[in-house]
């Protein structure tokens, strides 16, 4: 299932609803099997730049085109779907199959595992098509592993763009991160507003 | 401070009862094991060990990856020798133990101690390692122990296939007076990929390395910075005083040699080319007489900094011509606690016949058979003793003069 634009981008104002990769915790997202350590986290970016090849891109290592990329989201979204910019000659990646809420994958889980959803993909150099979800899979995602066992027949797989459609929640998935444990309570650490605006306070 | 699991694959087949390494093989692993499990955790409290064994009746697991010290060095204790090491299925184990880890933050290395020959081939042992890099775990080798003909061919090629940016690494470790684990101390296995030492790893070559510690003087700027610096800067003195003591040694013996005589004709032939070029720096050295003089009387007066460089320099350029120069200038530039020495050696060189004869022999305009270059000669031979004597009254003398 994929729609093309066959409009011009705006009137329809497709940048803002390819949106949620400022919802990507960009420092925690890894990729397995990557050439250059660090290089998967230049495949998010603005739909606009999703063509601009002239930066970093994420490429397997040589002889191996299976590519692992786990992204951790800053707060549950709900997916609709995604959209891949591959590589030219072949090495587009040619199936997708993604796995929710789960980390710590590695090749052999993903290999082994039934996935949420996969899809066979199409070389997508133009960044037009989208994939779409299954929708009432994807409503509170907080992280997403993306598997891409094969290219289109090229030793390595280059991906140039990694973009997601669907809206973000304010909610968050994980425990709290921050408590204080206070053995005596120490009153500089809990003014009120009414307090530091002004006028006294006495603590006995 | 890398968040890390680390599981160590110890070896203990047939091969490790051979007390190469003080006092078995199988000890020198356990106690760089206990160090390096140690290292780990210091240096992350939320860091993992794990310990396998490959050898034995198979490869077993002793503890999975844990911070807790304790349970680890309990279960070094009554391990059993015997078996033959399985390289492979301990790398695929260990690899397995790391899999299912606590907490997937961490990152996963494997440290393996190869100390019995390798019965893998090429091929096989670089398959593993691409899984490895596939996967993103680091391998640490080292190779101590047996060396045949391909293992140290088989495990480079298994670091080649692994590693990922240098966060892989090999030491082989020859037998020897070290024991295994000072050799590891200061490894990148200890010190972690260009991190710097962590403080365990620092501590730890500064005690157990003893007498010859890991910090220069033998003290630790953090422990006591001021004896350090006290330290350094009488090194530094007594260095620049050393090397205005040799320059003026090899001031007199280039005078006296342009009036020398050749003792040995077989020597010259040998050390002739050589001897050449070093002896226009030797003339050079001469010219330069006053204007170095003046240097090394100033720098034994005034405090050593910059003209103690300039003088290295001069040093060096001269001794990249002549190894034997080198080896002079070498022992001028020796340690404080050999100074006295060096000294010695310096003049004992100059009045060793060979070498004296050599750089003679290729002075223009001098006939070594000359009788008064003989006389000189002897002379010089005599002095020898009370030289080194000479010199040091000699320089204070001419710094009364100033």
């Amino acid at each position: 299932m994929a729609c093309t634009h066959d409009h011009s981008c705006e009137d329809h104002d497709c940048s803002s609803s390819w949106s949620l990769y400022k919802h990507i915790d960009l420092s925690k997202v890894t990729a397995l099997n990557e050439a250059n350590p660090g290089s998967v986290k230049s495949v998010f970016k603005a739909w606009e730049e999703r063509l601009n090849s002239t930066g970093e891109h994420l490429e397997s290592n040589e002889g191996d085109p299976e590519l692992l990329v786990y992204i951790p989201f800053t707060s549950d979204v709900k997916i609709k779907s995604i959209s891949i910019v591959g590589g030219a000659d072949g090495t587009s990646p040619s199936k997708l199959r993604v796995f929710i809420n789960r980390d710590g994958i590695d090749f052999s889980d993903a290999q082994s595992m039934q996935p949420v959803q996969e899809w066979d993909l199409v070389e997508n150099l133009h960044g037009m098509l989208e994939y779409q979800t299954r929708y009432s899979k994807f409503q509170s995602v907080a992280n997403i592993t993306l598997h891409f066992p094969e290219s289109f027949g090229s030793d390595t797989t280059q991906i140039h763009y990694i973009g997601f459609k669907g809206e973000a929640t304010q909610l968050k998935r994980d425990v709290v991160a921050t408590i204080v444990y206070e053995i005596t309570p120490n009153p500089s650490d809990h003014k009120t507003r009414a307090e530091t605006g002004g006028g006294l306070s006495h603590v006995e | 401070m890398v968040l890390e699991a680390t599981m160590i694959c110890i070896d203990n087949s047939e091969w490790m009862r051979n007390g190469d390494y003080a006092p078995s093989r199988f000890q020198a692993q356990a106690d760089a094991v206990n160090l390096i499990c140690g290292a780990k955790t210091q240096s992350n409290p939320e860091n993992t060990v794990g310990v396998l064994t490959m050898a034995g009746k198979g490869v077993r697991v002793l503890v999975t990856p844990t911070s807790d010290l304790g349970k680890i060095l309990a279960c070094m204790h009554g391990l059993e020798i015997g078996g033959e090491m399985n390289l492979a299925a301990g790398i695929q184990v260990a690899q397995l133990a790391l899999k299912h880890r606590q907490n997937k933050k961490q990152q996963q290395r494997i440290i393996v101690f190869a100390g019995s020959p390798v019965m893998h081939d090429k091929k096989a042992l670089e398959m593993i390692g691409k899984k490895l890099k596939k996967n993103s775990v680091a391998l640490d080798i080292v190779n101590f122990g047996e060396d045949d003909g391909g293992k140290t061919e088989k495990l480079e090629a298994l670091l080649a296939a692994v590693n990922n940016n240098d966060t892989s690494h090999i030491v082989h470790v020859p037998a020897g007076p070290n024991a295994l684990s000072d050799v590891l101390i200061s490894t990148p296995i200890f010190t972690g990929d260009g991190e710097g030492g962590s403080g365990f790893a620092a501590s730890a070559a500064a005690a157990a390395a003893g007498g010859v510690s890991g910090f220069e003087f033998g003290v630790d700027p953090n422990l006591d910075p001021e004896l350090a610096l006290a330290l350094r800067v009488s090194m530094e003195e007594e260095r620049a005083r050393q090397e205005a003591a040799a320059k003026q040694a090899a001031e007199e013996a280039s005078k006296e040699e342009k009036g020398g005589e050749e003792q040995d004709a077989t020597m010259t032939e040998r050390a002739s080319e050589g001897a050449s070029e070093a002896d226009n720096k030797k003339i050079e050295i001469a010219d330069d007489d006053d204007t170095s003089l003046q240097q090394a009387l100033a720098m034994s007066m005034d405090e050593p900094t910059s003209s103690q460089d300039l003088q290295d320099t001069e040093m060096s350029d001269a001794a990249a011509e002549d190894p034997e120069l080198a080896l002079a200038l070498q022992l001028s530039v020796q340690d404080s606690t050999k100074d006295s020495s060096s000294q010695a050696d310096v003049s004992k060189l100059l009045a060793d016949q060979s070498f004296v004869s050599s750089i003679l022999a290729s002075l223009p305009g001098v006939d070594p058979n000359d009788p008064s270059v003989k006389e000189v000669l002897a002379s010089m031979q005599n002095q020898s003793e009370p030289q080194q004597k000479q010199d040091e009254d000699k320089a204070p003398k001419k710094e009364e003069e100033k």
